[in-house]
């Protein structure tokens, strides 16, 4: 069983891998700082929260990089150094392995209209019944009933 | 109207989906693409079918701070219901689920809470004894 002071050192230890001041945060560091070894550590937050701490701080760099991306006026290459890699091209291809496509073809679909809007596109930030109202909306729920049914009365 | 649906934020939809099936039990229902996410939803073959529960991706900012200061607080944000906890418990440690509680008495019922490895403390509790 996981004594409610041990979750509480995991749940710190994942703010540390996501909210670092000025470069991200090494694994043993964190270990060190919940008072775990290394090996133990990461195979609790594994065993708690689904991912290793090294995938979790690298899936946070990329939430990150998505945001900068498209809600402010940085370059690729500075959101790439902002998220705390220091490399251009392994920045690109974790992150078009995540996301699906390159940072570049991200910004361009997403920054014209969130940068006026200066938040995310809904599309990016679903909710439970916002999703199944996208899922109408493509006619996948309605298909027996087509949306202008009324109109054609 | 009717209680049909109901959701749990999840950290990725892919470990939720692994997650509620392989190691909980549910059965995949609904699986529709939509954009980046997916209308995900699972049933329960021992409890009412028609029932779904939606793992639903917490990519909203307000609900991921909501997801884990609940986390953090140890409190659950699902309760499901089972026949024989201590066997149920037995089954999902072998399986490596964490529980930050282990079956006790409270009250009438007897219950336990876990992770499940998607973000959220999932309550299992077993009911009284009906008496025949």
């Amino acid at each position: 069983m996981i004594r409610p002071e041990i979750l509480s050192r995991l749940c710190n230890a994942r703010d540390l891998l996501r909210d670092w001041e000025n470069e991200p945060i090494s694994v043993s560091a964190v270990a060190r700082a919940s008072g775990l070894t290394r090996f133990h550590f990461i195979r609790l937050f594994k065993a708690i929260f689904g991912e290793t701490p090294h995938q979790y701080r690298s899936r946070a760099q990329i939430e990150k990089a998505k945001r900068l991306l498209i809600l402010t006026d940085m370059s690729i290459t500075d959101v790439c150094m902002e998220v705390g890699f220091s490399s251009l091209g392994s920045f690109s291809v974790l992150f078009s392995r995540r996301v699906g496509m390159s940072p570049s073809e991200f910004q361009r679909r997403y920054r014209s209209l969130s940068l006026l809007e200066r938040q995310l596109p809904a599309s990016l930030i679903p909710g439970c019944l916002s999703l199944m109202a996208g899922i109408s909306e493509k006619g996948q729920f309605s298909r027996s009933q087509p949306l202008d049914e009324s109109d054609s009365v | 109207m009717k209680i049909k649906l109901s959701s749990i934020m999840v950290e990725n939809q892919a470990t939720a989906l692994a997650f509620y099936t392989d190691i909980l039990g549910f059965k995949k229902s609904k699986d529709i693409p939509v954009g980046e996410f997916r209308w995900l939803t699972v049933v329960s073959p021992d409890g009412y079918p028609d029932v779904e529960l939606v793992l639903e991706p917490n990519a909203n900012p307000a609900a991921k701070t909501f997801q884990e200061a609940m986390f953090k607080q140890g409190i659950p944000l699902a309760a499901f219901e089972v026949e024989d906890i201590e066997a149920e418990a037995k089954r999902l440690k072998k399986s490596g689920v964490k529980f930050t509680t282990d079956p006790k008495q409270q009250g009438p019922v007897k219950l336990a809470i876990f992770s499940d490895t998607c973000g959220n403390l999932i309550q299992m509790y077993q009911p009284p004894q009906k008496r025949t």
